[in-house]
């Protein structure tokens, strides 16, 4: 059975503009940022959702986290409707998001996660444990009782990690996982998520890290301008730079990059 | 279940009762230890409790013994009055910014994606912010009597009653506040009301028989006048829990009313947030 479903869903942001918007510049009118796009994601799977900013990416995290619910089409969890049976879903997800100062910042690393593994129904019991392995697992133990306030950009991602991780979801949902990580945590990262599918959690990752997808992906979506362009696997062992010329093949966007990079190496 | 020869009540206690005080532990911690860390503050509220204190016992002096509004002295009558107004404001103050806060900095959208129902969470979060300023109040209060020597003939059952029936309004204002924030980002106007618009419809500083006619009419429609009232029955005159009947009656029909509206606010401004994408906007 899929964990995740994802059905004909279509997700349209509304601007409202002020009411003395005759003074600004600030338009109305609406954003598509997901267009019918269906997809499933399997029980231990490692879902990649790759595409560039404004692609959909972070939306369809978000509305399978329950932060936002869909116009048209439905989403599911584990047989759950993220609409209907909301309360059911948010037990089953858990999500690191790109926002990296949604902590208390003048609480412990230690304290926010046992605030946040409360709230996840974590038993007190249970709890010290947990968050003792989520901190180690995410190489904090040494800033365990540093409050966050103090923290760097790589430590608030890895804090965030942490706190999708405590309360043991099924289903994993990170948002550019590693922008802030150094290369050593990264790979240590990519690591881990390989061993959390080992133990049977889905894993869906947005990202526009052609090696992050490379490293981990079982399969992998292409999103663009809010529409699925690809749904397809992805081999262990496939390179980056396959996945890369995959992406401006499908997008038809110009690869700028290699462009220079050919461009510098052809005789005058 | 039985556990040395005891009955052992943490299994006679129903999962989610246990789930829920785990809950509300986890957030009174939380707020207290952010509290003790912001290292000035209790020591610039306490100041701030003098100076005012200070400064309505001297307009009470200034005033002159004369003044008795319904029978009582003048600074017991204010410092009862500031205390009951300023808890509720203050209260609703501390739980807005919390809102506000959570939405800056995107852990609003976190808390939202916990295995807490978000109502639960906000009903959670705003009874540790009024738990936090009842601790204010009651040092409001014991400054007044051991320091200005306010005199008082307390009977604690009726101040109890009062401030149990209070604290339904009091939560329902600050959900209030926060659906409005949620809602448009408005939380702030609400309280701009409360605080700058109904505090002498409340009967704060002076008695709200001195009022016009209809702005007395008015300012018996407001909830806050039958708090400060009951308090200072109960605080200064000593009234029993009977005689003051009809008092909670009137305050425990507020309560009635007012909770499960503003929570059915609350509970539509988020689904709108979630359907429009608007939660951690500020």
């Amino acid at each position: 059975m899929d964990q995740v479903v994802f059905q004909s869903v279509r997700k349209i942001f509304r601007h409202r503009p002020a009411l003395f918007n005759w003074l600004g510049s600030e338009r109305g009118g609406e954003t598509v940022a997901l267009k019918d796009v269906s997809f499933s994601a399997a029980r231990a799977e490692v879902l990649v959702l790759l595409g560039p900013n404004g692609s959909g990416k972070t939306t369809a995290l978000k509305l399978i986290s329950t932060m936002l619910l869909p116009d048209d089409g439905s989403v599911q969890v584990g047989g759950f409707d993220a609409r209907r049976d909301a309360g059911e879903v948010r037990r089953q997800v858990g999500i690191a998001v790109a926002a990296e100062r949604s902590f208390f910042p003048r609480l412990s690393a230690r304290e926010n996660l046992d605030f946040f593994a409360a709230l996840d129904e974590v038993s007190r019991s249970e709890r010290e444990q947990r968050v003792k392995e989520v901190l180690t697992d995410t190489g904090l133990e040494e800033q365990a009782d540093t409050l966050v306030m103090k923290f760097s950009s790589g430590m608030y991602q890895r804090l965030g990690i942490a706190r999708a991780l405590v309360k043991r979801p099924s289903v994993l949902l990170l948002d550019e996982p590693t922008r802030s990580l150094d290369a050593a945590t990264t790979a240590h990262f990519w690591a881990t998520i390989r061993d959390l599918a080992r133990q049977q959690t889905t894993v869906l990752l947005a990202t526009h890290n052609f090696a992050e997808a490379a490293a981990v992906a079982d399969r992998l979506l292409l999103l663009h301008r809010g529409e699925l362009l690809a749904d397809r696997p992805v081999d262990h062992g496939e390179s980056a730079e396959t996945l890369r010329t995959f992406y401006f093949r499908m997008t038809g966007e110009i690869d700028e990059a290699m462009g220079a990079t050919h461009g510098a190496g052809r005789a005058p | 279940m039985v556990r040395d020869g005891r009955p052992d009540l943490t299994t006679m206690i129903p999962t989610t009762m246990t789930s829920t005080l785990d809950k509300l532990y986890a957030i009174l911690r939380r707020d207290l230890l952010t509290a003790v860390r912001h290292r000035s503050g209790f020591v610039v509220t306490l100041v701030g409790v003098f100076t005012e204190l200070a400064a309505f016992y001297f307009l009470s002096r200034a005033i002159g013994p004369g003044f008795r509004p319904g029978g009582l002295e003048y600074f017991p009558f204010l410092l009862v009055g500031t205390g009951v107004y300023t808890f509720f404001v203050m209260s609703a103050q501390a739980f807005l910014s919390a809102v506000q806060e959570a939405q800056q900095t995107g852990t609003l959208e976190v808390l939202m994606t916990t295995s807490t129902a978000p109502a639960q969470l906000i009903i959670l979060s705003s009874v540790s912010a009024f738990a936090g300023n009842l601790v204010n109040l009651l040092v409001y209060l014991f400054a007044g009597v051991a320091i200005f020597r306010a005199s008082v003939h307390a009977n604690f059952f009726s101040c109890a009653a009062v401030l149990i029936f209070s604290l339904a309004i009091a939560l329902a204002l600050g959900i209030a506040a926060a659906t409005l924030q949620v809602a448009f980002q408005k939380g702030s106007a609400l309280l701009w009301l409360l605080s700058s618009g109904l505090w002498f419809l409340s009967g704060t500083m002076f008695p709200i028989q001195s009022l016009p006619r209809p702005l007395e009419l008015l300012a018996r429609a407001v909830p806050l006048t039958y708090s400060i009232d009951g308090m200072r029955r109960a605080l200064l005159e000593g009234q029993s829990v009977t005689a003051m009947a009809p008092t909670l009656a009137v305050l425990a029909e507020f309560g009635i009313v007012l909770l499960p509206l503003a929570l059915a606010g609350l509970a539509l401004s988020l689904r709108r947030a979630r359907q429009d994408g608007t939660l951690s906007f500020y």
